[in-house]
């Protein structure tokens, strides 16, 4: 479904990837894993195109989209919950998921029914979300703006999500949760990219996983495969 | 050392040189004339810099204050017989106290606010100019009489080589300036005000400086504007002069004397190039050539095709197109000014000069500045004794949001050297407590007590300076400050030596040590080798650790660390565990906000644990494991 075929990308003058190769098929969750400045964050941000590369393909469903700009990319099916939960501070919450679902709802006729229904999705996976749904974003907890940043990904129906360390900032309990939506989500069939620093958590629920170190991919193979390698476990899971 | 120096100081004293001697070689008054101008003009955009390029504020009253100080340096001469440097001085402190009482109200708004304050105030001061008939005579003008020196009569080279020196004068200390606490204090604030307040350095204080320096030299250009023309007019310091500075100071680059200069030559230079037909066309045809070159550059590095590249090819097209059909390009004036200044924005968001002195420090491979050797860390951070039971105390303490209580009712003692543990869910009112603490928000009710004393209420910046010093959960990082200097800016009692010394340049080996200092808290935290990195370009675990090192400049009795370990991989973790140890050794109290529990559990010495703004239970980390409230509404089931 998605392929990186050696992707260099960076800031400025510095090179962050120096040639990417990734695959995420359809239906799987992939994991990502590596220490800070390993280029995590940034092959996201090639992949969802606020960041072009300077050398390299990514398909999305077989075609090209390394040039296209990052809303285009996302009316194709790619959705992202970047990190550091970029809400929309003055918006309330429920405009917040309406905005995820903004090219998805049908622009009159019938609005109102289909923006419902998957209102309730979100808010079956996210009670809180419910309460404070007239609350304005910015005035929500990390936690709770965590879960808005998930949820607003979600309300397009995307076919592959990208999720930048979903459990930042969070409580245990809620880190949990997070875990188990993902886990929910898997079980519906959902493609997922996972970026995590909780290795451990993020190769329970993966079914395949890469390593990055400086930039490359510096291992792969399947997570049951990677919790064992004694240089993950030496190196990220402790 | 010398490259650099070479390159820096050494083109500086090229061009000064050159421009003095230009006038043993020509003769012609109006060229003559035009240089004048020129170092009038880069005295003003200097000045203009400081609020545009380093505030970050869109600054409309520059021209205004011109005015004003050509004004008050003519009528000094008239009135009170003021000779020609004393008039000057006079154009100064008028346009410093104006620009002081503009910025007291002005600078208490932000972005569009302020350029439509600063721009009411140019249309006041021209108006009142204006209509002060009895002073300035209006609209008829005013005559000036340029007062003679003890040395004779000015010739018009005599004249150039006072502006001429004036302008070296001005830079070389605004460069003092710039370059020394204050620069950085202004770039800081605009980045972030929020954890400039919160280092210890007024925020307030320091945008009222920079604007009324910045006004000051527009006062002064106002002097020699005055006595260059002897002749003024209240309209000509309008909104035609006002918007040509602004793009004088655009199109050269913000935040670089070099900049300013090149914008003056340009507003100078410009209309009289433009003058003339053949020029003008071969002038296009070099901007055409220029544009396409640069996309071509970029065409091949990135083989990509932005608007970035597209609009100024776009711009200098119709610009040589329009120089084929144009005779009369007096009267387009403006609409090819328009273009280049849209050519350049696109183009060159950073301007002529700012282009220019990147490109030219990559070619000569200019290492970035050498480095004094770090100090022991133990005369950085002195090591804190504290004779009391309790470092900080709480007492019923309750913040209300509206309705939400978001702390209600905490009361808290922190043990001098501890390590203080705060966990607890999301929205459970850590950081609320936190920002109450450090005078973020001001408490609902309830008191804080610090060493025995009552905190200052409301204000970052008091509580700053009793010792209490935090990072910030969300990072609240100087972006545009290299990593060495976001800490240069929170060093405590650090910069003593007063604003007037520094301009004449007596901040060096105050510097020295602020430099030093500041790579020994990078050191410690294991980030010293990027420290000349902006912090914008750093990695997120350094970010991370650089808001400690900031922290650490204040010298703290107590540091609160916000969530130092979210969103860090494991190995960066022990590092973070580490580093905190060896803060903790230097006798420093720490209170610790963290979601990851077995940095808690290896840190901590007592914890307290909140949920929905009230404490559920304090003890160690191994009691509160076992609370069965903390394993319901915080840790969870263990995995």
């Amino acid at each position: 479904m998605l392929i990186l075929e050696n992707i260099h990308a960076g800031y400025g003058s510095s090179e962050v990837l120096q040639g990417v190769n990734l695959e995420v098929n359809a239906g799987t969750v992939v994991a990502l894993i590596g220490a800070n400045g390993a280029g995590k964050t940034t092959t996201m941000r090639t992949i969802s195109g606020l960041l072009k590369p300077t050398q390299g393909r990514v398909l999305l469903n077989g075609e090209a989209i390394q040039h296209n700009e990052a809303a285009a990319i996302a009316r194709l099916g790619l959705a992202q919950a970047p990190e550091g939960r970029h809400v929309f501070g003055p918006l309330s919450v429920e405009d917040n998921l309406l905005l995820g679902a903004y090219r998805y709802l049908p622009r009159f006729f019938g609005y109102k029914k289909r923006a419902q229904v998957q209102l309730d999705k979100i808010y079956a996976l996210f009670p809180v979300l419910q309460q404070r749904a007239t609350q304005q974003a910015g005035t929500l907890s990390g936690g709770e703006q965590q879960m808005l940043a998930f949820g607003r990904a979600l309300m397009a129906e995307p076919k592959i999500i990208l999720l930048d360390e979903p459990s930042m900032g969070l409580a245990p309990v809620i880190v949990q949760e997070v875990f188990n939506t993902i886990r929910q989500l898997k079980a519906a069939g959902i493609t997922l990219l996972l970026v995590e620093q909780f290795a451990k958590r993020a190769l329970e629920v993966a079914d395949y996983a890469y390593v990055m170190e400086r930039g490359r991919i510096a291992i792969a193979g399947a997570s049951a495969q990677l919790q064992q390698d004694e240089r993950v476990l030496a190196a990220y899971l402790g | 050392m010398s490259k650099r120096w070479l390159l820096t100081h050494g083109t500086e004293l090229a061009l000064f040189s050159a421009l003095a001697s230009l006038p043993l070689f020509i003769s012609n008054t109006y060229a003559l004339g035009l240089l004048t101008l020129l170092a009038i003009y880069g005295v003003c955009l200097i000045g203009l810099d400081v609020t545009v390029g380093y505030l970050g504020q869109v600054n409309l009253a520059q021209s205004a204050l011109l005015g004003i100080g050509a004004y008050a340096a003519s009528l000094s001469v008239t009135h009170l017989g003021f000779g020609f440097f004393a008039a000057l001085a006079c154009g100064f402190g008028v346009g410093l106290i104006f620009g002081v009482i503009l910025a007291l109200p002005a600078l208490r708004l932000d972005g569009p606010q302020f350029a439509l304050a600063t721009l009411s105030f140019t249309a006041i001061a021209t108006t009142t100019l204006n209509e002060m008939e009895w002073l300035t005579q209006g609209a008829q003008g005013l005559h000036v009489t340029r007062p003679d020196l003890w040395i004779g009569e000015f010739t018009a080279a005599g004249f150039y080589w006072v502006c001429l020196l004036l302008l070296a004068l001005v830079w070389l200390a605004m460069r003092n300036m710039l370059q020394s606490q204050w620069g950085r204090a202004f770039e800081a604030l605009r980045d972030s005000p929020i954890a400039t307040d919160a280092m210890g350095v007024g925020t307030y204080r320091h945008k009222v400086a920079g604007f009324a320096v910045g006004s000051a030299l527009g006062g002064l250009a106002g002097g020699l504007y005055a006595f260059n023309f002897q002749y003024l007019q209240p309209h000509s310091f309008g909104f035609e002069l006002m918007i040509i500075l602004l793009l004088g100071v655009v199109l050269g680059g913000r935040k670089n004397l070099w900049g300013a200069f090149v914008g003056a030559a340009l507003i100078v230079l410009l209309p009289n190039l433009l003058s003339n037909p053949i020029l003008f066309r071969s002038f296009a045809v070099i901007g055409l050539s220029i544009a396409l070159f640069a996309g071509w550059q970029k065409q091949r590095r990135q083989q990509l095709f932005t608007f970035q590249t597209q609009a100024p090819i776009m711009a200098m097209l119709l610009l040589a197109g329009g120089a084929l059909f144009i005779d009369n390009t007096e009267d387009w004036r403006k609409a090819i000014f328009a273009l280049m200044l849209f050519a350049v924005v696109v183009g060159l968001p950073e301007g002529l000069m700012g282009f220019a002195t990147r490109r030219l420090s990559q070619i000569f491979r200019l290492d970035t500045s050498t480095l004094p050797a770090a100090w022991p860390v133990a005369e950085v951070l002195v090591l804190q004794t504290s004779a009391l039971d309790d470092l900080l105390e709480i007492q019923q303490l309750k913040h209300y949001f509206g309705g939400v209580r978001a702390v209600d009712d905490v009361s808290l003692r922190v043990v001098p050297g501890q390590i203080h543990g705060l966990i607890g869910p999301n929205g459970s009112g850590k950081s609320t407590l936190v920002n109450l603490i450090t005078g973020l928000y001001s408490p609902t009710s309830g008191t804080i007590h610090f060493q025995g004393q009552p905190l200052p209420v409301g204000s970052l910046y008091k509580v700053s300076h009793t010792g209490i010093a935090r990072t910030f959960q969300n990072l609240q990082l100087f972006t545009e400050l290299s990593a060495l200097e976001n800490v240069m800016v929170a060093l405590r009692d650090q910069y003593r030596i007063p604003l007037p010394l520094l301009l004449l340049g007596m901040g060096k080996q105050q510097e020295t040590n602020a430099r030093a200092k500041a790579l020994t808290l990078l050191a410690l935290v294991g980030i010293d080798a990027q420290a000349q990195q902006l912090a914008k370009d750093l990695p997120y675990g350094a970010q991370r650790l650089l808001e400690i090192a900031r922290a650490l400049a204040r010298q703290p009795r107590l540091l609160i660390l916000d969530e130092p370990a979210a969103g860090l991989a494991h190995p960066d973790v022990i590092r973070l565990v580490e580093i905190i140890r060896r803060i903790q050794q230097r006798g420093i109290t720490i209170i610790l906000i963290e979601h990851h529990m077995d940095v808690v559990s290896e840190l901590c010495d007592i914890v307290t644990v909140l949920d929905g703004g009230k404490i559920i239970a304090t003890g160690t980390p191994d009691e509160i494991k076992r609370d069965p409230d903390v394993v319901k509404a915080y840790l969870g089931e263990p995995c």
